[in-house]
Protein backbone atom coordinates (compact mmCIF):
# COMPACT_ATOMS: atom_id res chain seq x y z
CA UNK A 1 0.00 0.00 0.00
CA UNK A 2 0.89 3.05 -0.59
CA UNK A 3 1.57 6.13 2.17
CA UNK A 4 -1.91 6.96 3.95
CA UNK A 5 -0.44 10.03 5.85
CA UNK A 6 2.70 11.56 6.57
CA UNK A 7 3.91 14.01 9.54
CA UNK A 8 6.32 15.72 11.23
CA UNK A 9 5.86 16.50 14.67
CA UNK A 10 7.35 18.19 17.86
CA UNK A 11 8.27 15.97 21.08
CA UNK A 12 9.09 18.10 23.72
CA UNK A 13 8.80 17.23 26.97
CA UNK A 14 7.37 20.46 27.78
CA UNK A 15 4.13 20.15 25.94
CA UNK A 16 3.38 17.08 27.84
CA UNK A 17 4.57 17.80 31.32
CA UNK A 18 4.68 21.68 31.26
CA UNK A 19 7.18 23.67 34.12
CA UNK A 20 6.40 26.95 34.93
CA UNK A 21 8.97 28.57 32.59
CA UNK A 22 6.45 27.68 29.45
CA UNK A 23 3.30 29.86 27.95
CA UNK A 24 0.64 27.72 28.56
CA UNK A 25 -1.21 29.22 25.31
CA UNK A 26 1.98 28.35 23.29
CA UNK A 27 1.37 25.28 24.50
CA UNK A 28 -2.04 24.67 24.14
CA UNK A 29 -2.21 25.89 20.42
CA UNK A 30 0.53 23.33 19.66
CA UNK A 31 -2.25 20.62 21.42
CA UNK A 32 -4.73 22.18 19.40
CA UNK A 33 -2.46 21.21 15.83
CA UNK A 34 -1.85 17.40 17.55
CA UNK A 35 -5.65 17.46 17.85
CA UNK A 36 -6.08 17.97 14.10
CA UNK A 37 -3.58 15.84 13.35
CA UNK A 38 -5.08 12.70 15.38
CA UNK A 39 -8.46 14.15 13.78
CA UNK A 40 -6.60 13.21 9.72
CA UNK A 41 -4.88 9.82 11.34
CA UNK A 42 -8.67 8.90 11.99
CA UNK A 43 -9.52 9.78 8.61
CA UNK A 44 -6.57 8.24 7.08
CA UNK A 45 -7.78 5.04 8.59
CA UNK A 46 -4.08 3.61 9.13
CA UNK A 47 -3.19 -0.31 9.88
CA UNK A 48 0.08 1.12 11.65
CA UNK A 49 1.92 4.46 12.54
CA UNK A 50 5.36 3.91 11.76
CA UNK A 51 6.80 6.59 13.93
CA UNK A 52 10.09 7.70 13.10
CA UNK A 53 12.75 9.18 15.95
CA UNK A 54 15.87 10.53 17.49
CA UNK A 55 16.49 8.38 20.74
CA UNK A 56 17.84 11.08 23.58
CA UNK A 57 20.08 8.82 24.73
CA UNK A 58 16.91 7.35 26.39
CA UNK A 59 17.19 3.85 24.69
CA UNK A 60 20.66 3.57 23.51
CA UNK A 61 23.56 4.45 25.88
CA UNK A 62 27.67 4.50 24.82
CA UNK A 63 27.32 0.48 25.03
CA UNK A 64 26.47 0.91 21.44
CA UNK A 65 25.19 3.79 19.29
CA UNK A 66 23.11 2.50 16.10
CA UNK A 67 22.95 5.33 13.19
CA UNK A 68 19.67 3.41 12.22
CA UNK A 69 17.65 1.33 14.18
CA UNK A 70 14.11 -0.91 14.29
CA UNK A 71 11.97 -2.07 17.36
CA UNK A 72 10.82 -5.80 16.33
CA UNK A 73 9.93 -6.43 20.29
CA UNK A 74 6.05 -7.27 20.95
CA UNK A 75 5.41 -4.05 22.90
CA UNK A 76 7.01 -0.85 23.30
CA UNK A 77 7.26 1.17 26.61
CA UNK A 78 8.59 4.17 28.26
CA UNK A 79 8.06 6.25 30.95
CA UNK A 80 8.16 9.84 31.90
CA UNK A 81 7.71 10.96 35.17
CA UNK A 82 4.05 9.57 36.25
CA UNK A 83 3.59 9.08 32.80
CA UNK A 84 3.74 4.72 31.83
CA UNK A 85 3.37 4.28 27.92
CA UNK A 86 3.42 0.77 26.50
CA UNK A 87 2.45 0.45 22.63
CA UNK A 88 1.56 -2.61 20.53
CA UNK A 89 4.46 -3.08 18.07
CA UNK A 90 3.43 -4.36 14.57
CA UNK A 91 6.21 -7.13 14.51
CA UNK A 92 5.83 -8.25 10.81
CA UNK A 93 6.14 -4.83 9.20
CA UNK A 94 8.72 -4.14 11.79
CA UNK A 95 10.40 -7.41 10.91
CA UNK A 96 10.19 -6.82 6.87
CA UNK A 97 11.51 -3.19 7.56
CA UNK A 98 14.73 -4.86 9.00
CA UNK A 99 15.12 -7.71 6.62
CA UNK A 100 14.41 -5.45 3.46
CA UNK A 101 16.09 -2.46 4.33
CA UNK A 102 19.19 -5.27 5.33
CA UNK A 103 18.62 -6.23 2.18
CA UNK A 104 18.41 -2.73 0.32
CA UNK A 105 22.27 -2.17 1.62
CA UNK A 106 21.24 -0.19 4.76
CA UNK A 107 22.88 -1.92 7.79
CA UNK A 108 20.26 -1.31 10.23
CA UNK A 109 20.34 -2.53 13.89
CA UNK A 110 17.40 -4.19 15.27
CA UNK A 111 16.81 -4.36 19.02
CA UNK A 112 13.86 -6.56 20.91
CA UNK A 113 14.84 -4.79 24.05
CA UNK A 114 15.46 -1.32 24.42
CA UNK A 115 13.43 1.77 26.06
CA UNK A 116 10.74 3.72 24.27
CA UNK A 117 12.28 7.64 24.20
CA UNK A 118 9.77 10.16 24.89
CA UNK A 119 10.37 11.56 21.51
CA UNK A 120 8.16 8.50 20.55
CA UNK A 121 5.42 8.72 22.86
CA UNK A 122 4.98 12.07 23.90
CA UNK A 123 3.69 12.99 20.16
CA UNK A 124 1.65 9.85 20.15
CA UNK A 125 0.17 10.71 23.91
CA UNK A 126 -1.64 13.26 21.63
CA UNK A 127 -2.40 12.01 18.36
CA UNK A 128 -3.42 8.27 18.72
CA UNK A 129 -6.01 7.07 17.75
CA UNK A 130 -8.73 5.14 19.97
CA UNK A 131 -8.52 2.27 19.76
CA UNK A 132 -4.76 2.10 20.12
CA UNK A 133 -2.94 1.40 16.67
CA UNK A 134 0.14 -0.45 16.57
CA UNK A 135 3.30 0.98 16.02
CA UNK A 136 6.49 0.99 14.39
CA UNK A 137 9.97 2.39 16.15
CA UNK A 138 11.85 3.70 14.00
CA UNK A 139 15.31 5.05 15.25
CA UNK A 140 17.64 7.38 13.71
CA UNK A 141 20.67 9.05 15.99
CA UNK A 142 20.90 12.35 16.40
CA UNK A 143 22.56 13.23 19.34
CA UNK A 144 26.22 10.97 19.67
CA UNK A 145 28.04 12.08 16.57
CA UNK A 146 29.02 11.27 14.47
CA UNK A 147 25.27 10.69 13.12
CA UNK A 148 24.10 9.82 9.94
CA UNK A 149 25.12 12.10 7.02
CA UNK A 150 21.21 13.81 5.73
CA UNK A 151 21.75 12.10 2.60
CA UNK A 152 22.02 9.09 4.15
CA UNK A 153 18.81 10.02 6.03
CA UNK A 154 16.91 10.87 3.15
CA UNK A 155 18.30 7.21 1.13
CA UNK A 156 17.26 5.29 4.26
CA UNK A 157 13.64 7.61 3.71
CA UNK A 158 13.42 6.50 -0.18
CA UNK A 159 14.33 2.53 0.52
CA UNK A 160 11.47 2.41 3.30
CA UNK A 161 9.09 3.59 0.86
CA UNK A 162 9.52 0.93 -1.46
CA UNK A 163 9.45 -1.28 1.61
CA UNK A 164 6.26 0.16 2.38
CA UNK A 165 4.57 0.40 -1.01
CA UNK A 166 5.10 -3.31 -1.47
CA UNK A 167 2.84 -4.03 1.91
CA UNK A 168 -0.74 -4.98 2.29
CA UNK A 169 -0.54 -2.28 5.42
CA UNK A 170 -2.07 0.98 5.55
CA UNK A 171 1.25 2.62 7.13
CA UNK A 172 0.95 6.63 8.74
CA UNK A 173 4.19 7.96 9.11
CA UNK A 174 5.32 10.49 11.79
CA UNK A 175 8.47 12.02 12.16
CA UNK A 176 9.56 13.27 15.50
CA UNK A 177 11.59 16.21 16.38
CA UNK A 178 12.73 19.69 15.94
CA UNK A 179 12.71 22.39 15.29
CA UNK A 180 15.34 24.61 16.39
CA UNK A 181 16.91 23.59 20.14
CA UNK A 182 19.78 23.32 21.64
CA UNK A 183 18.92 21.32 25.00
CA UNK A 184 22.19 21.74 27.71
CA UNK A 185 24.13 23.95 25.44
CA UNK A 186 24.54 27.82 26.12
CA UNK A 187 22.19 28.35 23.05
CA UNK A 188 19.68 27.12 24.67
CA UNK A 189 17.53 30.24 25.05
CA UNK A 190 18.63 31.28 21.67
CA UNK A 191 17.45 29.14 18.74
CA UNK A 192 17.65 29.73 15.02
CA UNK A 193 14.26 30.25 13.84
CA UNK A 194 15.40 31.84 10.56
CA UNK A 195 16.61 28.51 9.98
CA UNK A 196 13.18 27.03 10.46
CA UNK A 197 11.33 29.85 8.92
CA UNK A 198 13.59 29.08 5.78
CA UNK A 199 13.09 25.26 5.65
CA UNK A 200 9.14 25.25 6.51
CA UNK A 201 8.83 27.58 3.50
CA UNK A 202 11.18 25.42 1.04
CA UNK A 203 8.78 22.50 2.27
CA UNK A 204 5.64 24.08 1.81
CA UNK A 205 7.25 24.34 -1.93
CA UNK A 206 7.68 20.95 -2.34
CA UNK A 207 11.55 21.51 -1.74
CA UNK A 208 11.85 18.51 0.75
CA UNK A 209 14.87 16.85 -1.24
CA UNK A 210 17.15 20.07 -0.84
CA UNK A 211 17.23 18.88 2.99
CA UNK A 212 19.19 15.75 1.82
CA UNK A 213 22.03 18.32 0.86
CA UNK A 214 22.37 19.85 4.04
CA UNK A 215 25.23 18.72 6.41
CA UNK A 216 25.58 17.36 9.64
CA UNK A 217 27.39 20.87 10.64
CA UNK A 218 24.59 22.69 8.99
CA UNK A 219 22.25 20.96 11.08
CA UNK A 220 23.74 21.16 14.35
CA UNK A 221 24.66 25.11 13.90
CA UNK A 222 21.25 25.46 13.20
CA UNK A 223 19.96 23.59 16.51
CA UNK A 224 18.29 21.44 14.07
CA UNK A 225 19.98 17.63 14.75
CA UNK A 226 16.78 16.25 14.62
CA UNK A 227 15.73 17.07 11.27
CA UNK A 228 17.17 13.76 10.42
CA UNK A 229 14.07 12.44 11.12
CA UNK A 230 12.55 14.48 8.88
CA UNK A 231 14.55 14.27 6.21
CA UNK A 232 14.28 10.53 6.27
CA UNK A 233 10.14 11.15 6.29
CA UNK A 234 10.93 13.58 3.55
CA UNK A 235 12.72 10.41 1.29
CA UNK A 236 10.10 8.80 1.65
CA UNK A 237 7.45 11.45 1.31
CA UNK A 238 9.17 12.87 -1.93
CA UNK A 239 8.31 16.24 -3.24
CA UNK A 240 4.72 16.55 -2.07
CA UNK A 241 3.84 20.27 -0.50
CA UNK A 242 4.46 20.27 2.89
CA UNK A 243 1.10 22.18 5.18
CA UNK A 244 2.47 23.30 7.88
CA UNK A 245 -0.48 23.31 10.28
CA UNK A 246 1.74 25.00 13.47
CA UNK A 247 5.03 27.05 14.06
CA UNK A 248 4.83 28.12 17.36
CA UNK A 249 8.42 29.24 18.36
CA UNK A 250 8.63 29.29 22.40
CA UNK A 251 11.56 30.79 24.16
CA UNK A 252 13.76 27.89 23.49
CA UNK A 253 12.36 25.39 21.15
CA UNK A 254 10.58 25.99 17.45
CA UNK A 255 7.54 23.54 17.43
CA UNK A 256 6.40 22.80 14.38
CA UNK A 257 3.19 20.53 13.30
CA UNK A 258 3.36 19.93 9.41
CA UNK A 259 1.23 17.78 7.03
CA UNK A 260 2.50 16.18 3.60
CA UNK A 261 -0.39 15.11 1.69
CA UNK A 262 0.72 11.50 0.62
CA UNK A 263 -2.61 9.35 0.90
CA UNK A 264 -4.29 8.11 -1.82
CA UNK B 1 34.29 25.67 16.82
CA UNK B 2 33.77 22.68 18.23
CA UNK B 3 29.75 21.47 17.56
CA UNK B 4 27.41 21.84 20.34
CA UNK B 5 26.71 17.83 20.42
CA UNK B 6 30.33 16.60 20.28
CA UNK B 7 31.84 13.27 20.00
CA UNK B 8 32.08 12.07 23.61
CA UNK B 9 35.55 11.55 24.87
CA UNK B 10 36.21 8.36 26.33
CA UNK B 11 37.60 10.05 29.73
CA UNK B 12 34.01 11.49 30.37
CA UNK B 13 32.43 7.90 30.34
CA UNK B 14 32.48 7.61 34.41
CA UNK B 15 30.27 10.72 34.14
CA UNK B 16 28.19 10.56 31.34
CA UNK B 17 27.14 7.15 32.51
CA UNK B 18 26.30 8.63 36.07
CA UNK B 19 24.22 11.37 34.06
CA UNK B 20 22.80 8.31 32.63
CA UNK B 21 21.81 6.69 35.53
CA UNK B 22 20.55 9.88 37.32
CA UNK B 23 17.76 10.16 34.48
CA UNK B 24 17.13 7.28 33.85
CA UNK B 25 17.01 5.11 37.08
CA UNK B 26 14.90 6.24 40.13
CA UNK B 27 16.86 4.18 42.55
CA UNK B 28 19.89 6.00 41.44
CA UNK B 29 18.24 9.42 41.46
CA UNK B 30 16.77 9.02 45.33
CA UNK B 31 19.82 7.73 46.43
CA UNK B 32 21.49 10.87 44.63
CA UNK B 33 19.06 13.07 46.17
CA UNK B 34 19.71 12.22 49.47
CA UNK B 35 23.97 11.56 49.58
CA UNK B 36 25.05 13.32 46.50
CA UNK B 37 29.11 13.02 47.10
CA UNK B 38 28.71 9.50 47.84
CA UNK B 39 26.05 8.46 45.38
CA UNK B 40 28.84 10.11 42.97
CA UNK B 41 31.96 8.43 44.74
CA UNK B 42 30.27 5.13 44.26
CA UNK B 43 30.20 5.71 40.78
CA UNK B 44 33.89 6.40 40.12
CA UNK B 45 33.66 10.09 39.62
CA UNK B 46 36.40 12.38 40.21
CA UNK B 47 36.80 15.22 42.00
CA UNK B 48 36.04 17.93 39.17
CA UNK B 49 33.17 16.07 38.23
CA UNK B 50 31.87 16.06 41.44
CA UNK B 51 32.81 19.17 42.08
CA UNK B 52 30.85 20.43 38.60
CA UNK B 53 27.86 18.40 39.01
CA UNK B 54 27.26 19.12 43.01
CA UNK B 55 27.45 22.61 41.16
CA UNK B 56 25.49 22.44 38.74
CA UNK B 57 27.58 23.68 36.66
CA UNK B 58 26.67 22.69 32.99
CA UNK B 59 29.62 25.16 31.42
CA UNK B 60 31.93 22.88 33.40
CA UNK B 61 30.21 19.55 33.27
CA UNK B 62 30.40 20.01 29.46
CA UNK B 63 34.01 20.88 29.28
CA UNK B 64 34.95 17.75 31.10
CA UNK B 65 33.21 15.89 28.15
CA UNK B 66 29.42 15.45 29.78
CA UNK B 67 27.64 15.16 26.85
CA UNK B 68 24.50 18.16 26.58
CA UNK B 69 21.73 16.42 26.18
CA UNK B 70 22.11 14.32 29.35
CA UNK B 71 23.16 17.09 31.26
CA UNK B 72 19.88 18.84 30.18
CA UNK B 73 17.88 15.67 30.86
CA UNK B 74 19.46 14.74 34.35
CA UNK B 75 18.04 18.10 35.57
CA UNK B 76 15.00 17.92 34.17
CA UNK B 77 14.09 14.50 35.93
CA UNK B 78 15.94 15.96 38.76
CA UNK B 79 14.10 18.50 39.10
CA UNK B 80 10.17 16.41 37.77
CA UNK B 81 11.61 14.46 41.42
CA UNK B 82 11.86 17.36 44.16
CA UNK B 83 9.43 19.49 42.81
CA UNK B 84 6.38 17.54 40.90
CA UNK B 85 3.82 20.10 42.35
CA UNK B 86 5.64 22.54 40.16
CA UNK B 87 4.48 21.38 36.75
CA UNK B 88 0.86 20.62 34.70
CA UNK B 89 0.30 17.35 33.32
CA UNK B 90 -1.61 16.99 30.22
Amino acid sequence: MPLVAAFALPHTPQLLVRPPTEDRELVLRVHAAYAEVKRRLVAARPDVVAVIAGDHIEGFFLNAVPALAVFVGARASGEFGRYRYAFDVHEPLARTIVEQGIEAGFDLTYSQDVPLDYAFYVPLHFTMPEPRLPIVPLYVNVYLPPQPAPRRCYAWGQALRRILDARPERVALVASGGLSHFPGTDRYSSPDFDFDRALLASLAEGRGAETARLTGEELDKAGNVELRTWITLLGAAGDARAEVLCYEPSWHHGNAVVAWPVGA
Amino acid sequence: MESHYFFPPASAYPLNRFLFALKSNTAVRERYAAAPDATMREHGLDDAARGALGAGDRDRLVALGAHPYLVFMAQVRLTMARDPGSFEYF
